[in-house]
């Protein structure tokens, strides 16, 4: 990676916001178009809430949460890395039904498919007691 | 009863977005209109209020519909389902007449 910014997230529900702005700045001014800025913007705050409201419920020790951009290669690439509770959020998030109607349908449970759904290419792999999800993007 | 909503709705302002919702709805009008011309950024905390919203009123016999959508917002509308639950119009003048 040519280019790289890392920041270490903390445990507090203002935080996502935080590090999507920082992630906005990097991003365009290293030339991202607005609608990969946008999608990875949604993804991030989506995927640091979960983390940050259910990923250390009844787990020992102290909370880290890391984010890290590099742009490089042609590629950009975030990589959340969290010492949470082991969550695979590709395989262990239900799938919502859209075809439920509407007085049936749960609140929330969005957040995850989104993510999915707007990047490009998401993988996950625990690692050393850690959950280390990767969002990657060709440019 | 027309809302109109701006900036971003994520996890830090939805449940004030959630109020402002309420009182547009405190009249009595089953039928809410909400213009999302200067809407730039909704997450799924946000959706989770429209989908309240959309309960809410079609439960007394109405629903909800969105004007002014800009693309993003809407692509993220799509792909949680929400194009299926609720009217998107390009007006406001739409928005009112779709009902």
């Amino acid at each position: 990676m040519d280019v790289t910014l890392g920041i270490d997230v903390g445990m507090d529900q203002h935080e996502p916001r935080r590090v999507v702005e920082v992630f906005e700045r990097f991003a365009t001014a290293n030339g991202i178009s607005d609608l990969v800025v946008q999608r990875f913007c949604l993804a991030l705050d989506e995927i640091l809430t979960n983390v940050i409201s259910y990923g250390f419920e009844k787990v020992p020790g102290k909370p880290r949460i890391r984010v890290d951009f590099g742009l490089g290669d042609g590629l950009l690439e975030v990589r959340i890395e969290d010492n949470g509770r082991s969550f695979n959020p590709l395989a262990d998030a239900p799938l919502p039904d859209f075809t439920l109607p509407v007085d049936e349908r749960p609140i929330g449970g969005l957040g995850i498919h989104l993510a999915k759904n707007l990047v490009h290419d998401i993988s996950y792999r625990r690692d050393k007691k850690r959950n280390c999800l990767t969002l990657t993007q060709p440019l | 009863m027309i809302a109109a909503v701006s900036g971003r709705v994520d996890s830090v302002n939805a449940t004030s977005f959630e109020q402002e919702l309420s009182k547009a709805m405190e009249g009595g009008s089953s039928r809410l209109v909400v213009d999302c011309g200067e809407l730039s950024y909704i997450s799924s905390a946000g959706l989770r209020i429209l989908l309240l919203a959309v309960k809410k009123t079609r439960a007394q016999g109405g629903g909800v519909a969105l004007c002014q959508v800009q693309d993003h917002v809407r692509e993220v509308l799509e792909v949680s389902g929400f194009t299926r639950i609720m009217t998107v119009r390009d007006t406001v003048e739409q928005a009112i007449d779709s009902f």
